[in-house]
């Protein structure tokens, strides 16, 4: 998976979990938690859909990679490289 | 491998936002519901065409589509359904009525109780708005050592009178110890009573119900009716599978009862611990039918009304069958925007005493039930006048009738004064969701059953 398509999976699970969720605007580089106004259950839900889509265990020390959509991208390319 | 990652033993509204939570992500999950139909206390039943809820007079934390932080929009999210799509009807007003008519009004809008106060306790407005500071920064969820709600109140208030006016809606609604209240539970209920309101779905329990295991299903979560769970067996000091009351065993991976404590220790093989587990707190309450275009002869133009007609409250288990001195007051019709029917209903609530129902043989279990019915209706006739001679159908439960469809151990409706909070339990692959694990109300024990699947079941602790 490039770095776009991650990039548009992360965006649509986002909407998917937040039927609020506006993403227009969306800063990369800035806490998604703060720009969404997301709470921890939230978080575990775009975990959970990671790992339902694509069987990807994220260990809850690595939760804080998912801050950003830049850091998440980052964090999640090596490991959907090969989808 | 096992029948079902997950069992869920109860099929109320723990159990069902717990099966939601789990299925979604596409876990396998069975609930086993002893009862023929769904939702536990919060249920519904039907006698001569009518629908009659059980439990519910109101649902707590009103917010608006869109509050992101509010409750009961964060429990919508975390069961993947739209708030956008749930219509709710906010209450009229509620009123607090205790003697020599001090009244206290509040609704949905906090600044009416805080007009209410500042006018009729002046001396006392101050106090209340520091107390506010207080609850606005409180955070009630991070576990720590039980503190007195009364000596916290009496820090900012010094009316007796008041505070037990601002205790009376909060405790009954959610309180299962006597006299007094953990603070973080004083702040949990304040927020969900005072700050954010009542409201009720539009349609009834039973659409509320079909609506979560409609979700439930589609998720590939199954439920199974009229299985009661015996036992759950241990293998290796872990769960390994249930037994059904007809001997049927179903292999899991991990458990979740929503029976309470002293009913999920039973079924472990371990000790009740009903002098520690089992809450004292249950109530008896009747449902009253009656033509509409009678409803101008009561008093009816509140949701709510909490009243106590002595000088103090005393919430605890009355020594007689029932306390009529305090209770609830509650007009399920009147909620903004319902659509109008030909009956309105009166629904009337006071705490009782489980033994003295329980040790009654079936002759004088009737005979209780119809002089307390009369003594009831006799003491709320003093605060919205006579409807007795307008009643067309009346029904009636009692901490009896709780205990027998519910699993809620001594009928005690808010569970244990000792709330698990971690939802352990001595085995480590079974835990303890609703009302014993500590949240309450119908948003509080969805949200209980929902977290106990986030923090045991998803994450791998």
């Amino acid at each position: 998976m490039t770095r776009g398509e991650i990039k548009d999976v992360i965006l649509e699970i986002i909407a998917d979990i937040d039927e609020d969720a506006d993403m227009d605007g969306l800063n990369p580089d800035e806490p998604l938690r703060d720009q969404l106004d997301l709470d921890s259950m939230d978080f575990l839900d775009i975990v959970m859909e990671l790992r339902k889509r694509y069987k990807l265990q994220i260990p809850e020390a690595d939760y804080h990679e998912l801050a950003t959509l830049t850091s998440c991208i980052n964090y999640l390319e090596p490991k959907l490289k090969a989808l | 491998m096992a029948d079902y990652s997950l069992i869920i033993i109860g099929g109320g509204l723990s159990g069902l936002a717990a099966g939601i939570r789990f299925a979604r992500f596409g876990g396998s999950v069975l609930i086993l519901e002893k009862h023929v139909i769904p939702g536990g206390l919060n249920s519904y039943y039907f006698r001569k065409g009518f629908l009659l809820e059980t439990g519910l007079h109101a649902m707590t934390n009103f917010a608006e589509p869109g509050d992101k932080r509010a409750p009961l929009n964060r429990l919508f999210r975390q069961l993947k359904l739209s708030r956008h799509d749930f219509i709710t009807h906010e209450q009229f007003s509620s009123l607090i009525h205790f003697p020599a008519g001090n009244t206290l009004r509040f609704s949905n809008d906090f600044s009416l109780l805080q007009e209410q106060i500042a006018s009729r306790f002046p001396a006392e407005i101050d106090g209340f708005n520091s107390l506010l500071a207080v609850v606005n920064g409180y955070d009630p969820f991070t576990p720590k050592a039980w503190i007195s709600t009364r000596v916290m109140l009496a820090r900012f208030l010094h009316d007796p009178l008041l505070i037990d006016m601002i205790l009376l809606p909060l405790m009954v609604y959610g309180n299962s110890e006597e006299h007094d209240m953990d603070f973080s539970q004083f702040v949990i209920m304040f927020r969900s009573i005072y700050q954010e309101g009542f409201f009720r779905p539009d349609g009834t329990m039973k659409d509320f119900l079909a609506l979560l295991v409609d979700k439930f299903t589609s998720y590939g979560g199954e439920i199974r009716y009229s299985s009661p769970v015996e036992s759950i067996a241990i293998t290796d000091q872990q769960a390994s599978h249930v037994k059904l009351a007809g001997g049927e065993t179903i292999t899991c991976d991990a458990v979740i009862s929503t029976v309470g404590a002293p009913g999920t220790f039973a079924m472990l093989s371990l000790p009740r611990q009903e002098e520690k587990y089992a809450g004292r707190m249950t109530f008896v309450e009747s449902i009253y039918i009656l033509p509409r275009q009678t409803k101008k002869e009561v008093k009816s133009d509140h949701t709510i009304i909490f009243y106590c007609l002595s000088d103090q409250l005393q919430y605890c288990q009355p020594v007689k069958p029932v306390d009529t001195s305090w209770g609830v007051i509650c007009f399920p019709e009147n909620f903004q925007g319902m659509p109008p029917s030909d009956y309105f209903q009166i629904r009337i609530t006071h705490a009782a005493n489980y033994d003295l129902w329980k040790k009654a043989s079936p002759l004088e279990y009737t005979a209780m039930k119809q002089e307390w019915g009369a003594k009831s209706r006799e003491m709320s006739a003093k605060i919205i006048g006579n409807y007795e001679q307008n009643i067309v159908y009346e029904d009636s439960f009692t901490p009896i009738t709780i205990e027998r469809y519910t699993a809620k151990a001594r009928g005690a409706v808010y569970g244990s004064p000792v709330k698990i909070k971690d939802g352990r339990t001595p085995c480590r692959n079974v835990f303890i969701a609703g009302t014993d694990q500590g949240f309450l109300g119908i948003v509080g024990s969805m949200l209980s059953g929902v977290s106990i699947v986030n923090q045991h079941i998803l994450t791998d602790n």
